[in-house]
Order: C-alpha cells, then structure tokens, then sequence
C-alpha cells in the first residue's frame, strides 16, 4: 500500500480550476519527483495534500488515513512535513527559535538543534540572528533543515534550489540526499538534474494534469520524454 | 502683573528641580505608567498577534473591576486587616484573571473567529456592539444591586488595607503605598507577559502563528486555539487591570471606567506602535511620565486639572506625525 494516495482531486482559486483531476502515489521511502513547467499546479497540488487549498473533490489518503478535510496542523500532526518554495522563514523569531517551533513536542530540543546543526553548520553560527536578518541561502537552509528535523514520514519540498547559487544548490542537494535515505519525499523541482538524481520516479504535470510517469532510471534532464513539458 | 507671573513660574521650577519633587514625580510616573501598561497590554497582544481591534476591551476591564471588587467586598468586608485585604486581593486576581480569561476564550470562539475571513470592519463592528451591550448589561446588574452606577464604588474602595493608605519615606520625599503596590504589579504582568512569550513552548507558537499562521499550521501548530488563548489571555490582563483600579481613588469601580480605559489604551497602543508589547512598554513609561510632570506642574504652578490629560493626546499628535507607525510599529500585524 501506498503512503500517500493522491486521487482524483479537483482544486479551484476562486473560479479558476487549477487541479483538473490529479492522482498520484508515493511508496514508503521512495522520492517521487513531480515536474512541469511554471504555474501548471505543481505547488497547488502539495498545499491540497496538506489542506492549505482544499480540493473540492477527490481525496487524499496518507498511510490510509483520510486527510481531506482534516485542517492543515493535524495533517502536519499525521506526519507530513512542508519545505515550501518560498521559505516562509519566521523573519522575527531567531534561527534556534525556527528550529525549535518545528520540533514535535516529545523531542529534546538539543538533538532536534545538533540534527539540523550537522547538517548545515552555518545555521549554528548564526543560531541567535533573527530569521529576517539571514541571506536567501542561509534562509534556505533553514527552511529545509527546518523541514528535517521534524518527526515527519513524508516530506513534500517545493523548489528547493530555486534562486540559489550553486554553492548552496550543492550543499541543498547533499542534505536532500541524505534524508533521501531515511524519509520519503515528494519533490517539486525546476532543476531537472537535482531532481533526477533524487528520485526513483517522476510525474509531469501540465495545465493541473499529469500527463506522464514512470521511473527515472536511464533518463536524462535532456530527454525527449521531458523537453515538452518541462522546458520553457 | 506679568513680573509676578514670571516670578510663580521661576519659583515653581526651582521646586520642581528639588530631589523631593523629581523622586515625587518620578514614581507617581512609574505608577501611573504602570496602570496604562496594565490596560494596555492585553489590548496590544490581541491586535498585535491576531490583528484584531478590540473595542470591548475597555468594558472587560470594567467587568474586571467589578469583579475583583465583588471577591474583595465578600471577603475583606468593611474593616480590612492587611493580611485579609492582601490575601483577598491574590484570590481576587486568581478569580477575575479565570472568570476575564475564560469570558474571553468564549467570545474568540462563539463571536469573533466566525469573521476571521473578513475585512477589519466586521471586528471593529462587532467589538464595539460587544462593548455597548456589555456597559449596558453591567449598569442594569449593579443598579438592581443598588450600587450608583456612574460613581466609584466606595465598598469596593473600603477594602483598601491600611498598609496601601500609608505614606513611605523613599529618600527625600514619601511616597503613597499604593502608587509602589501599582508599580510592582506592572512589573510583574510586563514580566509574566515577556516570559510566557520568549521562554515557553506555547509562546513561541504564538509568535510564530502571528508572523505566518499558515506556515505556524503547517507545521502542526493548531493555530485556532493558539490565538482563543491569546483572546483568553488579553481579556484576563483587561480584567487584572480592572481589579488594580478598584483600589485607586482616582479610578474605581464604575461603568465609565470601560470608557475612561479604552481611550488611554488605544492612545498608549497606537503611540507604542499597534501591536508591540515593547512598544506599549515603552509608551506606557513615555505618557506615564508626562502625565506625572504635567500633572505636577498644573497643580503646582497653573490650576488647570484638566490639562494633564490633554498632553496625552498631544503626545499622541506629536507622535503620529513624526512616526506614522508609532515608536516600534511594524506596518502589518496579526497572523490570520
């Protein structure tokens, strides 16, 4: 059985229709990427997974437990962590203090910290800066290292690498990488390289429709299979 | 003529730089700073993290006087002993700080998260038809009780212990016990205020949930029940507010005093910058302080009772239009 079912779902911005009938399904311990160009509904079908935008049908299942219509903090509580693509840093509380907020009550705030500490070291320099005052690489960091260190099954990261030099893109993918291993993801990525070297398969979503899948065994971000949809 | 007036104000000011006066009137600012922080604070937490203006605030802290006065009246009576009258006090602040906080927590949930979704008007609207019904249903209580409605209550102000009554020497002047009582009273709601904030979990769920409650939800955080709680915890520290001029001459219990509270609030509020604790802090001790001097000097040099209050909106007007924003305002609060 699938962690995550996504099926059928139909979700709407006022009148505007976005998701036109979008299923898909994540394994345990599989990273799925889902693909597609700007504004196709990649980053409206993870906010209707966690119920930030409900769809008005269909349904979401998570380790086969209903989530629609559930609210978005006991969708979190189920287990599902968010790195969104626009970092949503809490620009007033300081580094440690975004840290902590992500900590699940029952975690000693000291190990949940030297987690995302090991991961990204800069973040502890910087630990008593307040979010706000941090550059856009750092802030990414702790978006993501925010994102790993709760006591989530499944991840949902929205454009990680967008906007970031390839420093960062490098030291992001390592990190990525690493919770590959333990966690399972759902990635949304522009970066078709950074997205095919984490996961096993893929959809492309085109106009709020998946309109392919598969494995990504064998393919590359120049493929044919990908150079319709995806590129601009 | 103008020589002696020159003459009244020369020799008020070389009174006003003596140590008594200057210990005399810093105090009674730290006092009164103390009362504006007090009715301030909650109305500063519950439009600075949830962006909500709330115009029944001054009513709560009349309920809240009313209240703490019942729990005094019932058990200090007439003749207060100070150990009965203090004790009484501490069980009144438990009692209105449960009854406010509980009061309030139902109005979150039963009135106001309904109009979350809308525009500001519909708060402001329905906290101001709040605050009517709550002044009208507070007159008709206390006049079926026969209490006079409109002046302090007096029983309520009899309870007042004797240790409150006196007079302190503190250096070169003596100074009323219940102006040093307000004092450490404000010191220690600012103290409670900032630890519940910064050193606990839930506080920083709430600051998060007010920065983004999106975000603050996504990560678990039931942000609806973050933000009753600050509801809850606003209306209590309206209603502690209340209790704390029950005591005061100056104030008591009574149905203006929701009126009397909300404007010096709203001024304290807006000069601190809507919505800042610190800012309201800051702002409390700037009016506090002003009220004192200004009250000092039309006591003393000009009798005119009234001009006092007038500096406090000329503060305001000075304010707003240096800093638009108030002291340490940001230009958007409230995290729904």
């Amino acid at each position: 059985m699938s962690l995550l079912t996504v099926r059928d779902i139909h979700t709407y911005y006022g009148e505007s229709h976005i998701l036109e009938g979008v299923s898909l399904s994540v394994d345990r311990g599989e990273v799925v990427a889902l693909v597609g160009r700007n504004g196709v509904g990649k980053t409206t079908t993870l906010r209707s997974i966690l119920q930030l935008s409900p769809p008005r049908s269909g349904r979401v299942t998570f380790d086969g437990s209903e989530l629609t219509g559930l609210d978005t903090h006991a969708v979190a509580q189920a287990g599902i962590g968010w790195i969104p693509e626009d970092r949503r840093i809490f620009d007033q509380l300081t580094v440690a203090e975004n840290l902590r907020v992500a900590l699940p009550p029952s975690t000693e705030t000291a190990d949940g910290l030297s987690v995302a500490y090991e991961t990204f070291p800069a973040l502890q320099e910087h630990q008593d800066r307040d979010g706000g005052d941090l550059s856009g690489g750092q802030q990414q960091m702790l978006a993501v290292a925010r994102g790993l260190i709760g006591d989530n099954e499944l991840l949902l990261i929205d454009e990680p690498s967008e906007g970031l030099a390839p420093l960062i893109v490098e030291r992001v993918g390592r990190a990525l990488a690493r919770a590959a291993e333990s966690s399972t993801i759902l990635l949304v990525e522009q970066n078709l390289g950074l997205a095919l070297d984490l996961a096993d398969r893929f959809y492309v979503l085109d106009t709020g429709k998946i309109v392919d899948s598969g494995s990504t065994a064998g393919l590359s971000a120049d493929s044919d299979r990908f150079r319709r949809y995806v590129s601009a | 003529m103008i020589e002696q007036g020159v003459l009244l104000y020369t020799d008020a000011l070389a009174s006003f730089f003596t140590p008594e006066a200057l210990v005399s009137v810093l105090f009674d600012g730290l006092a009164k700073a103390s009362l504006y922080v007090m009715i301030a604070s909650g109305l500063t937490l519950v439009f600075g993290l949830m962006g909500v203006l709330n115009f029944a605030h001054g009513s709560l802290t009349m309920f809240g006087a009313y209240l703490g006065g019942l729990v005094l009246v019932l058990i200090v009576g007439g003749s207060p002993t100070d150990p009965v009258a203090l004790g009484g006090f501490f069980l009144a602040v438990v009692v209105v700080f449960g009854a406010l906080g509980l009061l309030g927590g139902v109005l979150e949930w039963g009135l106001i998260r309904p109009i979350y979704d809308r525009p500001p008007l519909y708060q402001i609207l329905l906290t101001f038809g709040l605050a009517l019904i709550l002044d009208e249903l507070a007159r008709i209580v206390v006049s079926f009780y026969g209490i006079q409605p409109i002046a302090s209550w007096q029983a309520a102000l009899s309870t007042k212990p004797a240790i409150l009554g006196r007079t302190y020497d503190l250096g070169p002047t003596s100074l009323p016990g219940l102006e040093l009582f307000q004092i450490g009273f404000g010191l220690l709601t600012v103290g409670f205020i900032w630890a519940f904030l910064t050193q606990t979990r839930y506080g920083l769920y709430v600051r998060a949930g007010s920065q983004d409650a999106e975000m603050a939800r996504a990560l678990g955080i039931n942000v609806r029940r973050v933000f009753t709680v600050i509801f809850a915890l606003g209306t209590g520290l309206a209603g502690l507010a209340g209790l704390l001029l029950a005591w005061d001459q100056a104030w008591g219990a009574s149905v203006p005093l929701a009126a009397e509270t909300l404007l010096p609030a709203f001024v304290v509020v807006i000069i601190g910058g809507l919505g800042t604790v610190r800012g309201t802090v800051v702002a409390s001790v700037l009016v506090g302080m002003v009220d004192a001097i200004t009250t000092w000097w039309f006591n003393e040099a000009i009798t005119f009772t009234g001009l006092p209050e007038m500096f406090l909106f000329l503060i305001l007007v000075i304010v707003l239009a240096l800093k638009p924003q108030g002291l340490y305002g940001v230009s958007e609060v409230g995290g729904h």
